[in-house]
């Protein structure tokens, strides 16, 4: 079974049939690692490479880089399973590092480790695509349990059924993969107090239920828990549907509630710019894949005056081409006796766009297709 | 009028849900067939036209849309551009075969041989 953490600190991948496994009963030679250090700080550098290589009974081998100029010519020449990289270093600092990690070598397994540890700094580590975020030890028993995460990540593999999902996964990350997929899954979603249920039929939210709530409700209450678990089990047409709407606006209204729910303070003047979408999930095409990704957002009032953006090169010009829609929907509509306007989707050359007009809001989202080398 | 564009029509006869579709032609003409009271060849017409004009307020939006289809409460608009100019809007009804089957008639339009 695979489980997923969500939020907290618990947005790591845990495999309980790897955390299971004593330790030192391997009675197989170790698969040798590769693993890549990058800290500005020698003296850590020389204490992790002793300890981590006596630790793990020399089945890592350990290279390091004192910045991260010197760890992207090192990963020029050699390939590694897992890098380590310190959050505060010169010039280039490891949210940096990271970016262009995930660009680059998006198969290589990332770690963060750091001694000036917040929440979001985290967040941020872990959004630029980090499986785990570490505080540094101050202690030879904390550096333990240091080796003991890493090592665990190092070795965990992909299970059979996720091929090709991130390790770094969050609940919105895989409904977008089951959607945009055209997915048949039963999601299901649990916490301390409640368990729930969303259906995904060839793509589409079909059904969401938790306790005695359905529909968009629930569906918007399970992505609002700040913790717990979620698994994804076979689909099994429910006994009802109670969701109609477009994946993409469903989650994206999840992504606004759960930010009205931030005590952020707003920027003095312009937009609120909406936290980053999650990454698509990518598919084990081999060296090239299809990525779709969420281009561009825009959420509007209904009125016109933009709540939220993602990546909208013109605000303006985008809300000018909402009320445009709104407009000659409305004329078409009448003609054809068609009743209430509710969006336009666009097929477009490599993806599509999608605009939904309600009365209090206005939503624009396109994604793209595009191939690109893995 | 085309033939294959009117067997093309006729075959969508059978497909229950369909209210109307029509065809606008490169040079601005309209034929348009009806299924449906609900759906009249003027009215057809006329969305057609209305739909054609605007679609370079998509390109000036940076937008290259290869169809369209507009949602409402009681059914739906699907707006096809093939490459050689001819528009296809068909007007169907929500949660019937023709919803189903849209992008399939879609496919259909676009591979259809006009040649000629």
């Amino acid at each position: 079974m695979f489980s997923v953490g969500i939020g907290g600190n618990l947005r790591e991948v845990r495999c309980g049939n790897l955390a299971a496994q004593p330790k030192g009963t391997v009675t197989t030679p170790a698969k040798q690692q590769h693993i890549l250090f990058v800290d500005d700080e020698t003296n850590f550098l020389d204490t992790i490479r002793a300890l981590f290589t006596a630790w793990s009974k020399s089945s890592w081998q350990i290279e390091c880089a004192t910045s991260a100029d010197q760890a992207l010519e090192i990963l020029k020449t050699r390939s590694f399973d897992l890098i380590v990289v310190d959050v505060n270093m010169p010039v280039l600092d490891g949210e940096q590092l990271l970016r262009i990690l995930a660009r680059r070598y998006p198969d290589l397994k990332k770690a963060v480790i750091t001694g000036h540890a917040t929440e979001q700094r985290r967040s941020a580590c872990l959004a630029n695509g980090a499986e785990l975020f570490i505080e540094k030890p101050r202690s030879a028993e904390g550096l333990k349990s240091v080796f003991t995460m890493l090592d665990e990540l190092v070795t965990w593999k992909q299970q059979a059924g996720f091929q090709g999902m991130l390790r770094r996964v969050g609940l919105q990350d895989v409904i977008q993969m089951e959607c945009l997929g055209r997915n048949s899954s039963i999601l299901e979603v649990a916490d301390r107090n409640l368990t729930g249920r969303i259906y995904i039929e060839d793509g589409r939210i079909i059904h969401a239920v938790v306790g005695e709530m359905t529909g968009e409700a629930a569906f918007q209450k399970l992505l609002a828990l700040p913790g717990g678990s979620f698994e994804l089990q076979h689909f099994e047409a429910p006994n009802e549907r109670t969701i109609e709407g477009q994946w993409e606006f469903l989650l994206m209204e999840a992504a606004r509630v759960q930010d009205e729910r931030t005590p952020e303070p707003p920027p003095a003047t312009g937009p609120v710019v909406a936290p980053e979408p999650p990454p698509v999930a990518e598919t084990p095409a081999g060296p090239t894949s299809i990525s779709p990704r969420v281009a561009e957002m825009l959420i509007c009032s209904g009125q016109g005056a933009p709540l939220y953006e993602w990546q909208c090169a013109d605000v303006k010009t985008r809300v000018a081409l909402m009320v445009e829609i709104t407009q000659q929907a409305r004329r078409v509509g009448q003609l054809l006796s068609l009743g209430r306007f509710d969006r336009l989707e666009i097929q477009l050359p490599a993806g599509r766009a999608v605009a939904q007009i309600k009365p209090d809001r206005m939503v624009f989202v396109q994604v793209a297709t595009g191939t690109e080398n893995s | 009028m085309n033939n294959s564009i009117e067997q093309w029509f006729a075959s969508c006869a059978v497909v229950p849900g369909i209210l109307g579709c029509g065809v606008r032609q490169p040079d601005g003409t309209c034929v348009s067939q009806r299924f449906h009271d609900s759906c009249s060849r003027e009215r057809l017409d006329q969305a057609l036209q209305n739909l054609g004009d605007s679609l370079s307020s998509y390109s000036a939006h940076g937008l290259a849309p290869r169809w369209l289809t507009w949602t409402f409460e009681q059914g739906q608009l699907r707006l096809v551009l093939r490459p050689d100019g001819r528009m296809l809007a068909l007007a169907i009804q929500p949660n019937t075969p023709a919803a189903e089957n849209l992008d399939l008639l879609t496919g259909e339009f676009l591979a259809l041989n006009l040649a000629g």
